[in-house]
């Protein structure tokens, strides 16, 4: 049984006072793999901000297992690209280089170390080759890959992925599950990625969280997870209105 | 333009004006990224109601001015946050306060129109050698915390929850930040006026991100646009008689009108 990394226990999430997801119990262990599917709207880069400690829980708690004793769980957020403001003349490489921010303290900058872990993330998303090119001048799917140069060049203990494939076309879709599928299978690494598409869980998830539509949220394998009873069951409403 | 510099008050103006140019224009860059430009007119606004009513309780003018601007500059931060507003709706409304506030504490100060006026919109070409020192001494203060800072003022603008997940202390960041740029600013309008200040915080950034990919060169593209229009809108001025803070800011402009359209051609071709 592989070593727990973060566990939510009767946790409620939301904005003000409004909870929008509650009750939620969930366990991520270390080299885990879990989707977490929902509709627009369902709360779901709710959750992730408040296990990424953006958002405070409503109630309940959120523990944490990091590996340094005393220390915090390292997180590598991969927020959804859209909403990075391109006019900021950044190239891929000072994009990447932004991992390295939380392992300098105040006042320093960063050295050729850190360039060197930022280069390392681009030639693990596949990007070394355009570590010069403006950020803004990439597609879709290079600003993603990008972005998660930028988590895994902070040296994270858990990926979390914001909608990691919104808005691409199916080529780059694929290409960017894989990557984010090579790199639990070679470097054990923790993924947590969000989405509305029930087509990325279904084929790269390992384990599933399904948000229903009365704000739970149900946690299992991803064959008993996407079977049609439970699906039925998780989306009552939405199907009544179709 | 070496001649120029034997004479004692041109040379205070021509430092001024690079003093000015080197403690502001790298500071535009953020500004026009961060869409902050029109914070800096509101709050030279607030400015000068500050030192309008400093005049009228005859108190010392650059004190109430500094703390008033660097608060309206922290208010501004923390108010853009609101989920009822845009924040373009505060800094209107700062904007129409500051104005109305000089002009009506004006009108019941007891020192003449002519010398508040000097007072509130600064006049480059009466800056004391004592001031120089003072400006040289802040801007250089500031301009170090700009280079040393450069990681936190970025993410903290950029991508914030990023920031905070790396556990930059982004709302400290941010209160450092608009604190700075309050402390420039007043140091500035005491100086050079509300119009030349305004120009300096919007104008080298903007050209400067027009000519170039690179954030790091956009700094210095922006302090060499800056520091170029401050001398070579003294050296004008003084040629052809014509009011040199006016003469800067229409030089700035037209820095600005070029960089544009070469940004617009290079990208085209």
């Amino acid at each position: 049984m592989p070593a727990e990394l973060l566990k939510a226990e009767k946790l409620s999430v939301g904005y003000g006072r409004h909870a929008v997801l509650h009750g939620i119990d969930l366990t991520i262990a270390r080299g885990d793999f879990l989707g977490v599917m929902g509709p627009n709207g369902a709360g779901k880069t709710t959750m992730l901000k408040t296990f990424l400690g953006l958002l405070k829980p409503l109630s309940g708690r959120i523990t944490a297992a990091p590996s340094s004793p005393g220390g915090r769980v390292l997180f590598g957020y991969v927020p959804q690209r859209e909403s990075l403001d391109l006019h900021y003349p950044l190239t891929s490489l000072e994009v990447a280089l932004m991992g390295r921010y939380g392992r300098l303290g105040p006042f320093r900058r960063p050295g050729p170390e850190d360039e060197r872990i930022a280069r390392a993330a681009l030639r693990q998303t596949r990007m070394d080759a355009l570590a010069e090119r403006p950020y803004r001048k990439l597609s879709g799917g290079q600003k993603q890959r990008v972005l998660i140069a930028r988590a895994l060049a902070s040296e994270p203990e858990i990926l979390l992925l914001d909608e990691p494939t919104n808005g691409m076309d199916v080529n780059s879709e694929r290409a960017i599950m894989e990557l984010l599928t090579e790199l639990q299978a070679e470097k054990k690494t923790t993924v947590v990625f969000v989405t509305h598409l029930l087509s990325t869980i279904e084929t790269y998830a390992r384990r599933v969280a399904l948000i229903t539509f009365d704000g739970k949220l149900l946690v299992g394998e991803k064959a008993e997870m996407l079977a049609p009873e439970v699906l039925a069951g998780a989306y009552k409403k939405n199907n009544k209105n179709l | 333009m070496i001649s120029l510099l034997t004479v004692p008050f041109l040379r205070n103006i021509m430092i001024a004006g690079g003093l000015v140019a080197v403690g502001l224009s790298p500071w535009s860059v953020y500004v026009v990224l961060r869409r902050i430009v029109f914070s800096g007119a509101a709050v030279a606004e607030v400015a000068s109601a500050a030192v309008a009513l400093a005049v009228l309780f005859q108190l010392a003018p650059f004190p109430i001015a500094l703390l008033l601007t660097v608060a309206s500059f922290l208010a501004l931060s923390r108010l853009a946050d609101s989920p009822v507003l845009p924040p373009e709706t505060m800094v209107g409304m700062l904007y129409a306060g500051g104005a109305a506030a000089s002009v009506l504490l004006i009108a019941k100060a007891p020192r003449g129109e002519a010398d508040i006026l000097n007072i509130l919109f600064g006049n480059i070409l009466t800056v004391p050698s004592s001031l120089l020192w003072t400006m040289g001494a802040v801007f250089g203060v500031l301009s170090l915390l700009q280079y040393l800072a450069s990681k936190e003022f970025l993410i903290s603008a950029y991508d914030p929850d990023m920031g905070r997940t790396l556990g930059v202390r982004v709302e400290l960041w941010n209160m450092i930040f608009y604190g700075a740029l309050g402390v420039a600013v007043a140091v500035a309008i005491r100086t050079v006026g509300a119009l030349l200040t305004f120009t300096m915080l919007v104008a080298p950034g903007a050209a400067a991100l027009c000519l170039t990919g690179r954030l790091s060169r956009a700094f210095k593209v922006a302090l060499a646009f800056g520091v170029l229009a401050a001398i070579a809108g003294v050296v004008v001025s003084y040629q052809y008689d014509l009011p040199t803070g006016p003469t800067i800011v229409a030089i700035l402009v037209g820095i600005f009108v070029v960089s544009f359209g070469f940004g617009r051609a290079a990208r085209a071709g």
